[in-house]
């Protein structure tokens, strides 16, 4: 299989682990642009009836 | 019906070969997971149920019946309760399972949206199927995600109560796929669903895992572990992760059983699993557990254990148990050790938001946390906004989560697409789908299962396929292999 695949901690230092932290720990709090990108391609969601959505959803049986 | 597994005609080859598999570490994963089912947009309720069979339609006309296998080996049916579901062929890696996986959601995907273009045309131009990867629906009914473990017989029933129990329980802080409700995010889909431990039944009580012993292999080599307590994952990385771990546990308990020797596992049985699980539900790696024995422990710390004796255990068995993830097209055992360490590193830093970006629970919880701060959001949207995350037919939160980097995406699209058609290598899932490939459309009357294939017209045969490991299958398959061509060619003939 090709190698590109893999996952980036294939790196194993402490140093590149923690980069990897590091990075993803930035990434997730500098969250704020991308939440507009978010809240932009949600709106379809936003605009239907949350109600009729939630309640809609009803099963029985299973496993 | 299933096949006689001590059927003396078929007992020979597949006995040899599982024996050679015996005391290694190799694994053999599958994943069964149920889809709920919605309809919104149309001016008057539609019926679930006769959804389902819509969607179904394409398949009954191919089968004649809504439970069929396909070429890659996977088997697709319309469970009880018109749940679709998906079981992925057997896998021999982490990695190959979660593209089967993520093949059975293509596959679901593309009917759910077939049978949405008919309704439109026939019913509502505005109706909107919903295909829910999740384990609960908004009245409190859960279904399942299942994960099935080929596992050593040498592992008593009371090691998988005793050690593995704990482990399926607090994996949950890393593979829990959160849920909004009453008020509040949960860490898991399935803890409140969950009401015993071990039992032999699914549908009367719902334990956490099921030990009815079809091993679909040789029964004196090995069993089948059905574990029941985990969620549906739309993340790739707790997908992969979830049966990554759990193998890691398994080896260093197959070790344990078989040469006798301490594994860091024991002494780690909970006191009351329905109520640790719950605990972990609540308040996740901090939860505080009650051992059996009557000390406390914090779920994150049983974690750090059981980490500690599966990393002890693999450094003293690194190239075997590496060379169990072979072939898995993400991971191999340092990158698994790794992300499992980090993770609970993470937790223990209280930096949750971290592993937003491959713990489903995080993920929502900290998207809908933005979405929070720029204003109220009132709680009937959140649980809309929570399902939306798990509905693979026309969500569109997960989607932009991974477009925008919120989210990791393991799996290519043309990885996925292969999945559709190709069987994970490597395993009798191969046999089968080739089976299924030249049988359809060849006038053959056929029938299969995970054990056995079989025509019965025009002429009648059938064989068994009871090593799981085996992708070969001998004289036997070419023969059953060469009836299927031999009918198209004499029909083409006449």
């Amino acid at each position: 299989m090709p190698q590109e695949q893999r996952s980036p901690s294939t790196q194993h230092d402490d140093t590149a682990a923690a980069e990897t932290r590091h990075k993803t720990t930035t990434r997730a709090d500098a969250g704020i642009d991308d939440l507009d990108a978010i809240l932009d391609d949600i709106e379809t969601v936003l605009e239907t009836n949350a109600e009729e959505y939630v309640s809609g959803f009803v099963q029985k049986g299973g496993e | 019906m299933m096949p006689q597994l001590h059927d003396s005609r078929n007992r020979g080859r597949g006995d040899a070969a599982s024996s050679a598999h015996k005391d290694g570490f190799e694994r053999i994963f599958g994943i069964e997971t149920e889809y709920g089912l919605s309809v919104t947009g149309t001016a008057r309720a539609t019926d679930a149920g006769q959804v389902a069979m819509m969607m179904f339609q394409p398949i009954v006309q191919r089968a004649r019946s809504t439970n069929t296998y396909l070429e890659n080996g996977s088997r697709l049916y319309l469970d009880i309760g018109s749940h679709p579901e998906y079981a992925t062929a057997e896998a021999r890696t982490p990695g190959a399972a979660l593209l089967a996986d993520a093949a059975g959601e293509h596959t679901m995907r593309d009917l759910a949206l077939d049978t949405q273009r008919r309704l439109r045309d026939t019913v509502d131009l505005h109706a909107t199927i919903h295909l829910f990867k999740n384990n609960a629906d908004s009245a409190g009914h859960s279904f399942g995600c299942h994960e099935n473990y080929l596992v050593r017989r040498g592992v008593q029933l009371k090691a998988i109560e005793t050690q593995l129990l704990p482990f399926l329980i607090t994996r949950q802080i890393l593979t829990g796929a959160g849920r909004y409700t009453d008020g509040h995010w949960t860490v898991t889909q399935r803890a409140a669903f969950v009401d015993e431990t071990v039992s032999s039944a699914t549908t009367r009580s719902r334990p956490m895992i099921n030990t009815r012993d079809e091993p679909h292999a040789d029964p004196e080599s090995f069993r089948r572990l059905h574990v029941i307590i985990g969620d549906s994952n739309r993340s790739q990385w707790a997908t992969v992760m979830k049966l990554a771990m759990t193998h890691l546990v398994l080896c260093t308990m197959e070790w344990g059983a078989r040469s006798g020797s301490p594994t860091g596992l024991e002494h780690l049985a909970l006191a009351d699993p329905v109520d640790a699980n719950l605990a972990v539900d609540a308040d996740g790696a901090d939860a505080w557990l009650v051992l059996a024995d009557g000390t406390m422990m914090t779920a994150l710390a049983m974690q750090r254990r059981m980490l500690d004796a599966v990393a002890t255990f693999a450094d003293g068995f690194h190239d075997e148990i590496a060379a169990s993830f072979d072939g898995d097209p993400f991971m191999t055992l340092d990158d698994v050790l790794d992300e499992w360490r980090t993770g609970l590193d993470a937790l223990a830093a209280h930096e949750w938001t971290a592993l937003a970006d491959r713990v489903d629970w995080a993920c929502k919880r900290h998207v809908m946390a933005g979405i929070e701060a720029r204003g109220a959001v009132d709680p009937m949207r959140m649980r809309q906004l929570d399902l939306d995350y798990h509905d693979i037919a026309n969500g569109v939160l997960y989607g932009s989560l991974v477009r925008h980097h919120r989210m990791r995406a393991l799996c290519t699209n043309e990885q996925i697409e292969d999945a559709v058609t190709t069987p994970p290598p490597d395993t009798r899932a191969v046999l089968r789908g080739a089976f299924v490939r030249h049988a359809l459309g060849a006038p053959v009357t056929w029938a299969c299962d995970w054990t056995q294939l079989k025509i019965t017209t025009p002429v009648k045969d059938e064989i068994m396929l009871l090593d799981p490991f085996d992708a070969d299958g001998g004289a036997p398959f070419a023969r059953i292999i060469r009836e299927v061509d031999a009918s198209r060619a004499a029909d083409s003939a006449v």
